[in-house]
């Protein structure tokens, strides 16, 4: 078996990441009809990973297996006016293939991007998920997050 | 009643036959009762010596009641026949008809118990219930991917061996077909490729017994409704959330990575396993001839095959095995159960394990041996010494498992499984020849 890498993402890589983003609002909209995928979500995903690649205080890496793109994920540093911790590292979209979980790459992957986010100035590292994510609920809480913020929605 | 015209002349004599008898199944007596005396043995007060020596001892109720030879079958009623979820009532005639099978082939006393219940919960707390009355349990007919759940949780939980035979019967009697079939066309399990078409209950239940029985999951192909099962599927997510069991399969099988239907399956494979509903256009010649040469096919659905065999024959599968008794090699799931649970209450097993069930399989397999042939890779029924065989196989199997309670050889295990067979035979001769059952109205 090759190991997996952790790494930055290139333009390279695009194709494939924006495979994985689609993928996570797929997923998404199973669990929540207000998530329901908008057309040509892989195109907009494609277009958001290039600018998100040129723009400051964003970050993005994929996890590799030879040339095969694994996971990825994608954060930006933020700030919060009015509370403390001010600088926040906030993780918004993350995905890992399948076949490739259960080997503690998904923690090795936040891991890494906490490093980074921290390196960047970021005294806490968040992330958003929909509520009833399940899979991804439980992620996060198996790896210490606790919820923080809670979104509500009304549909008239 | 108009529409009986129509009906197969089987279900015409069911239909009737069921209201004459009111039902397949009662209760005899194993004790004589020669006067109203006898129940002082039977009954109180005598009998409370026996409840004390139990409440002393649990165990004992295996050797002091028919706990030892008892089993229940169970079904929610979600999943009968090809039926669909048609209630607990209305599978009684089907548990009461695999009661009856079980009698008559494996000696064993089952009741038909079918249960009304609102959810998965109540299903398995329910069952749990009833494991002080009962040497073994028999799931029967719930729907996928539900009854996964049920046998995995009531295996772990429970003392007494349960047994879903729509999963373990039917991946059993696969695995012994598939021993056979590829002794004929010169395979090994090792390096033969495998396509499952359909991933219900049985064809998952065969993915997963033959990994076990030392398939590579790699060689395994499963193709469900959307194609074929891959760990990068559109809707993966989605199936670790709906049905975990064909999440496993799609993540661990596929070393290829084939990707679409079953042309693109069945390209280079050398088996084909079908339990994929009604056909018998399901799958088409040209699908076949992609196979490799010397290909072996078991189109299982019943009635009517995914493809008839003369078809697939002409599209150069060499063995062609259905669920059909009218054609060669009848992959039916009566030559092991029956035979399974003699051998499990024999050493009052604390479960069935996967080996014990491949254990059964190599014997049953053996069994067909000695006349093999692309046309007789499976016993046939009517040769009843097999179910003997494939419980003594159990019981051995069992013993080298850790799950007998009790220790026998494999010669006592085949004499009494001989002998508990011939004992049910031979009553049911008996009331038979003596017009206790009388024959059916004409």
């Amino acid at each position: 078996m090759e190991p997996t890498q952790i790494r930055a993402a290139t333009k390279n890589d695009v194709d494939a990441i924006a495979d994985l983003i689609a993928r996570t609002k797929r997923l998404n909209s199973e669990f929540d009809p207000l998530f329901g995928v908008a057309q040509h979500a892989q195109d907009k995903a494609r277009e958001y990973l290039l600018a998100t690649l040129k723009k400051p205080g964003t970050i993005l890496l994929v996890a590799s297996k030879g040339m095969k793109v694994v996971g990825s994920i994608r954060a930006e540093l933020r700030e919060r006016e009015f509370y403390e911790p001010h600088k926040v590292g906030h993780i918004t979209d993350f995905y890992i293939l399948p076949e490739f979980r259960r080997s503690a790459l998904g923690k090795q992957v936040i891991e890494k991007m906490s490093g980074e986010l921290r390196k960047m100035g970021a005294q806490m590292i968040t992330c958003e998920v929909p509520t009833r994510n399940e899979i991804a609920v439980r992620f996060y809480e198996k790896n210490g997050f606790r919820p923080l913020l809670q979104t509500f929605a009304k549909l008239d | 009643m108009k529409k009986q015209k129509g009906m197969p002349d089987a279900s015409k004599k069911a239909m009737a036959y069921s209201k004459f008898y009111g039902g397949k199944i009662g209760v005899v007596p194993k004790v004589p009762v020669h006067s109203l005396q006898d129940f002082s043995v039977w009954y109180t007060p005598g009998v409370g010596a026996v409840s004390m020596a139990i409440h002393a001892d649990t165990s004992l109720s295996y050797d002091y009641t028919n706990r030892w030879n008892t089993i229940a079958v169970i079904t929610d009623g979600t999943r009968v026949l090809g039926l669909g979820n048609i209630g607990p009532e209305a599978s009684l005639p089907v548990m009461e008809g695999k009661a009856l099978i079980y009698k008559f082939l494996g000696g064993v006393d089952a009741h038909a118990l079918p249960l009304r219940v609102a959810n998965t919960e109540q299903f398995i707390a329910t069952v749990k219930a009833l494991e002080p009355s009962l040497g073994g349990i028999n799931l029967e007919d719930i729907e996928s991917p539900k009854c996964f759940d049920i046998l995995d949780r009531l295996r772990s939980e429970m003392h007494i061996p349960v047994w879903h035979d729509d999963q373990q019967g039917t991946a059993g009697v696969i695995l012994a077909g598939l021993y056979n079939a590829l002794k004929v066309t010169d395979r090994t399990l090792k390096g033969t490729r495998i396509v499952f078409f359909g991933a219900g209950a049985a064809n998952i239940a065969a993915a997963r017994l033959l990994m076990q029985a030392g398939c590579d999951p790699g060689d395994l192909i499963m193709l469900d409704s959307k194609g074929i099962l891959h760990p990068e599927r559109e809707d993966i997510d989605q199936l670790l959330l709906r049905n975990k069991w064909k999440y496993e399969i799609a993540i661990k099988t596929n070393a290829p990575r084939l990707k679409g239907g079953l042309e693109n399956a069945l390209r280079g494979a050398d088996v084909l396993v079908a339990a994929a509903g009604q056909g018998p256009n399901l799958i088409k010649k040209k699908e076949v001839e992609l196979m490799n040469k010397r290909a072996v096919t078991f189109l299982l659905a019943n009635p009517v095959p995914e493809m008839w065999p003369t078809d697939a024959h002409a599209a150069g599968a060499e063995v062609v095995a259905t669920g059909r008794s009218d054609f060669p090699n009848q992959v039916n799931n009566s030559l092991l159960f029956p035979a399974i649970f003699r051998g499990a209450l024999d050493v009052r097993a604390k479960t069935i394990t996967d080996k014990m069930v491949i254990a059964a399989a190599t014997e049953l397999a053996a069994f067909a041996e000695n006349n093999l042939s692309a046309e007789h890779i499976i016993p046939n029924m009517d040769d009843w010494v097999v179910y003997a065989r494939v419980a003594s196989a159990v019981g051995m199997s069992a013993q080298k498992e850790g799950q007998a309670r009790l220790r026998m050889t494999e010669k006592d295990l085949l004499r009494s499984a001989v002998e508990r067979i011939e004992h049910s035979r031979k009553t049911m001769k008996v009331l038979v020849e003596s017009g206790v059952i009388s024959e059916p109205p004409k």
